[in-house]
């Protein structure tokens, strides 16, 4: 059965193969070459910390490739559309079902192979599109810290691999249900994006409670390393907080502080001075974030969400496989 | 024999008496792909008004060629007059001729009466009601999804959209074969009601395996095998020109000199030599039979040269 | 023949269109939402541009949607119009439809015609919505001629509507199977707009170079210009960024190096570069700013569009000729 299963995916598996390989000589070249750059900075600035977190900060991206490894954010979407959803949907359309299922194997069997191969196939693809993209942002990370932050965390790390093996079981599923290809895809494509939204944007802060700290505004705070700041701004004995925005600020400003917000914020003298007396009414600065170390216990939250929504969707499908008429 | 087209209704020297015009003439008419050819240097004519019959084994190239008659496909080489134009897309060729597919395509989410009202919108020319009525009769249900018919009725349909279209021409690829005997029967029926009612203004081209239905309805054929074009022309005159010789089993060279040798069947002690003549058979030694259509068919499906090389089956050792 | 489109896509507009509603039910929630932030915080700053960019627009759950109308295209591309052709091949319906006493001219003309007007329907209405949703962002960006500002608002998303339909329609007129088109389409879709993107827009019309002394206030192109490239340039021609790093490494001429400060946490930066910058700018160091002006937006939105429509139109005309002439 496997034979089987491999004889059918062969082009396509040469096909993605192919791909897999342009994606990898155009990231390895621009990785190098952002590497050597980071590498010269390094050496430039001898280790001096501040200097390595200068403003204006140099580009380490060249803009040639930069927006590429963006792009596999859809990657496991195409995974699901163009092999998951087709698999068990355009064999009932083309009653090649009738062939496949009337042979010695039990549906069971015959969708578990086929599935099991697809899926390998998703943890490999996105594993090595994630482990070129993670490579890729070593020197990014290094210079910015913001392999936390959305859009980075969700191209790095082994996230990736679940959202592929995701994506890939999902438009399985939706082929058994709807049985025709069409939909199955839109199904898969919209269900992907809307469940990533959903758990990136609503669940992804609250996978550990997040760690809120009040500070000096005169002082400042910043979180170690690569933190994922949630939100951060300065909140008044009475409870107002303002974001560090500031741009709500004249409305919550002690009438004292109101005459020193002339000048755009951005301007260091104003603010400093503004802090100073914002602190000396009794405000104080507030972020709210998840610390450095945690990066890698959300990456393993996120990925294992994914793969049992994964694991679900298979399940669900060798059901509808095993007891709906062919 | 004048009397298939008279058992029809259709007076006999409707269309034998002036030069009736032809449905479908082909010169040289060949398809190839790029491993084989589907069809070979075949050159056909079918005048009007015939129910001719497009008989061949599988793979000979009926579908191909019914293809090309109906503008669907081009050919590599050669020319096809169909109702004395080539084949192309143009709203008046396509009005006047109707082409039956072998998948019975139809739209399987869109009920029969969705088929009428979209051959309405597709075609100048539509007889709606005919189409409905011949449904009904059926007892087809108009409201039901096309994708949940039985195999039978989807060419049923299939077929009654076609003749909605009142061609001059129809293209039939195969129609019966999902049909049940009773089906067949009435359908065949209704084909040749059709022919008799159009007064000679209806040609019919209908591919088909089963040979006895069409010998009874058909007035013609065109033979195909391996993409060549074994024979064409009435079946009349092609009966009336096929002998069966049996004779003790001697030397045959005088007969094979003289007339083509279709088909030559060996025993111990006889020979049969299906024979097209050229002349009256005078030898005493050999009995002169009538060769049926099914016999004729078969000879030169048979054969394993193109023609027309004469074709020798050896049947037994002497 | 139009009846018969409207009757084989009913079922497909009325989702297209439901879901319209849906996405614009959303954009006008979250639109006024903004909308009446952005009005509080401009009477807040009372005209203080640098006041109004730092404000604190608090966006929504749906914030993300319009990032997401970058799929819409390709979508439609893939879902509509590779089946177009590809979807009546593959059923065979082509043998129904094909021996109609239409051609197959008049066949696909009806059914492409109306289908591009759909894309470029669903296109021009998001469009819109996210051009209005983002009024506020964008008023408080450097830069709208970027991803996904400058993508999802504006015409061209109307231009990518309309391509990716036509390369859906001709990619499954040449393919005759759906899947392959669609992969076509994805790959063809996401393909060309990063190269255009990255290699062909900065250069749709020539950009402003602007020079100025080192020791003066510098240059800031007005409005949401779209920065290309900035630092110092010699006479000879030779190029280095501002970026601190990028200075230290050797190439400035040693007598003005020698000028640059140690390196140490670097609080107030301008003031202790000055004597660098006067020791450049007597050697005849300019500081230049490469930049498209924010005035061309609507220019670049033309000429992008116009590509995406005149590539849409090729293709629609590869389509027709393919159907033509190949064999059903």
């Amino acid at each position: 059965m496997s034979w089987v299963a491999w004889r059918q995916y062969r082009s396509q598996a040469v096909i993605a193969a192919a791909l897999l390989a342009a994606f990898a000589a155009a990231i390895l070249v621009d990785g190098f070459q952002i590497a050597a750059h980071w590498h010269a900075i390094l050496l430039a600035c001898a280790g001096n910390s501040a200097c390595l977190h200068q403003e204006p900060a140099p580009t380490l991206v060249n803009g040639l490739v930069s927006d590429l490894p963006y792009l596999s954010l859809i990657v496991p979407a195409i995974l699901g559309m163009l092999w998951g959803a087709p698999l068990v949907a355009h064999e009932l359309e083309t009653r090649t079902s009738d062939f496949a299922w009337a042979q010695s194997v039990t549906r069971t069997r015959w969708l578990a192979v086929k599935a099991g191969l697809l899926l390998l196939a998703a943890v490999v693809c996105g594993g090595v599109v994630s482990a070129l993209t993670t490579w890729w942002s070593g020197p990014g990370n290094a210079q910015s810290g913001g392999q936390f932050s959305p859009g980075q965390f969700d191209i790095q790390g082994i996230v990736p691999v679940g959202y592929a093996v995701f994506a890939m079981a999902l438009g399985i599923a939706a082929g058994t249900v709807a049985r025709r290809t069409l939909p199955a895809i839109a199904v898969a494509l919209g269900g992907f994006i809307t469940l990533r939204l959903l758990v990136s944007d609503v669940l992804r802060p609250h996978y550990l409670a997040a760690i809120t700290t009040y500070y000096n505004l005169t002082t400042g705070f910043t979180p170690a390393g690569s933190a994922w700041v949630l939100s951060q701004g300065a909140v008044s004995r009475t409870g107002q907080f303002v974001s560090a925005g500031w741009g709500s600020l004249g409305t919550f400003l002690p009438a004292s502080c109101q005459s020193l917000l002339q000048g755009p914020p951005s301007k260091s003298g104003s603010l400093s001075a503004m802090f100073s007396c914002m602190q000396a009414n009794g405000w104080r600065g507030v972020i709210t974030y998840q610390p450095a170390d945690r990066y890698r216990a959300f990456q393993g939250i996120e990925a294992g969400i994914y793969v049992l929504l994964a694991a679900a969707l298979i399940a669900v499908a060798i059901v509808i496989v095993r007891r709906r008429d062919a | 024999m004048s009397e298939r087209r008279a058992a029809r209704g259709q007076a006999a020297g409707a269309s034998e008496g002036h030069s009736a015009g032809m449905a479908i003439e082909t010169r040289a008419l060949s398809k190839r792909y790029r491993r084989a050819s589907a069809l070979t240097d075949c050159t056909i004519s079918v005048p009007e008004g015939r129910l001719s019959a497009l008989i061949g084994p599988n793979g000979a190239g009926k579908t191909t060629l019914l293809r090309i008659l109906a503008g669907m496909a081009s050919p590599t080489a050669g020319a096809a007059a169909v109702l004395g134009d080539t084949p192309r897309q143009d709203p008046s060729f396509l009005a006047e001729v109707g082409f039956l597919a072998q998948e019975i395509p139809l739209y399987r989410r869109f009920t029969p009466e969705d088929h009428i009202r979209i051959g309405a919108h597709m075609n100048a020319r539509w007889d709606a009601t005919l189409a409905r009525t011949r449904l009904e009769e059926l007892r087809i249900p108009l409201d039901q999804r096309v994708g949940t018919l039985s195999g039978g009725q989807r060419a049923q349909v299939a077929l009654a959209l076609t003749l909605a279209k009142r061609p001059r021409l129809l293209l039939l690829d195969e129609p019966v074969a999902a049909l049940d005997p009773l089906a067949r029967r009435h359908f065949l029926a209704t084909l040749t009601t059709a022919l008799a009612d159009a007064e000679g203004g209806l040609t019919v081209v209908l591919s088909s395996h089963l040979v006895t239905d069409l010998e009874r309805i058909c007035d013609h054929v065109v033979l195909l095998s391996r993409s060549r074009v074994q024979l064409c022309g009435d079946i009349d005159s092609l009966l009336a020109e096929h002998k069966v010789l049996i004779g003790p089993q001697k030397d045959t060279l005088p007969i094979e000199r003289t007339h083509q040798v279709v088909q030559a069947v060996r025993t111990a002690r006889q020979s049969s030599l299906l024979v097209r003549t050229n002349g009256p058979v005078i030898d005493p030694a050999y009995q002169a039979e009538d060769v049926t259509f099914e016999e004729l068919v078969l000879a030169y499906m048979g054969a394993d040269e193109a023609s027309p090389a004469r074709h020798l089956t050896t049947v037994g050792e002497d | 023949m139009n009846w018969v489109v409207w009757r084989q896509y009913r079922a497909q507009g009325a989702i297209a269109l439901a879901l319209l509603a849906a996405f614009t039910a959303v954009a006008l929630w979250q639109g006024l939402e903004v909308a009446s932030q952005w009005h509080s915080l401009v009477a807040t700053c009372a005209g203080n541009s640098g006041c109004l960019r730092q404000g604190d627009l608090i966006r929504g759950v749906a914030n993300g949607v319009p990032y997401l109308t970058l799929a819409v295209p390709v979508a439609l591309g893939a879902l509509c119009g590779a089946p177009l052709v590809a979807g009546e091949l593959e059923s065979r319906t082509s043998d129904f439809a094909w021996s109609q006493s239409v051609t197959r001219t008049r066949w696909l003309a009806a059914k492409t015609g109306w289908l591009l007007l759909g894309a470029a329907v669903c296109g021009g209405v998001v469009a819109v919505l996210v051009t209005w949703w983002s009024g506020p962002e964008n008023a408080q960006l450097a830069n709208t001629f970027i991803t996904p500002q400058y993508d999802t608002q504006g015409i061209v998303p109307i231009g990518y509507a309309v391509f990716a339909v036509a390369l859906g329609i001709a990619a499954g007129a040449v393919a005759r199977r759906t899947l392959p088109a669609i992969a076509v389409v994805f790959a063809g879709f996401i393909g060309l707009r990063y190269v255009i993107d990255d290699f062909v827009r900065p250069y749709f019309m020539t950009a402003v170079t602007t020079y100025f002394h080192l020791t003066g206030p510098g240059v800031s192109p007005p409005g949401a210009a779209w920065m290309l490239s900035q630092g110092m340039v010699s006479p000879t021609g030779q190029v280095v960024s501002f970026a601190v790093p990028d200075m230290y490494g050797g190439v400035l001429p040693a007598s003005c190096q020698n000028l640059l400060p140690s390196l140490g946490p670097v609080k107030g930066g301008n003031q202790s570069m000055n004597a660098v910058y006067s020791c450049l700018q007597a050697r005849g160091w300019r500081g230049f700013v490469t930049y498209q002006p924010a005035s061309r937006w609507w220019a670049f939105q033309g000429i992008e569009t116009g590509i995406y429509v005149l590539l849409a139109a090729a293709l629609i005309a590869v389509a027709f000729v393919i159907v033509r002439r190949r064999d059903a």
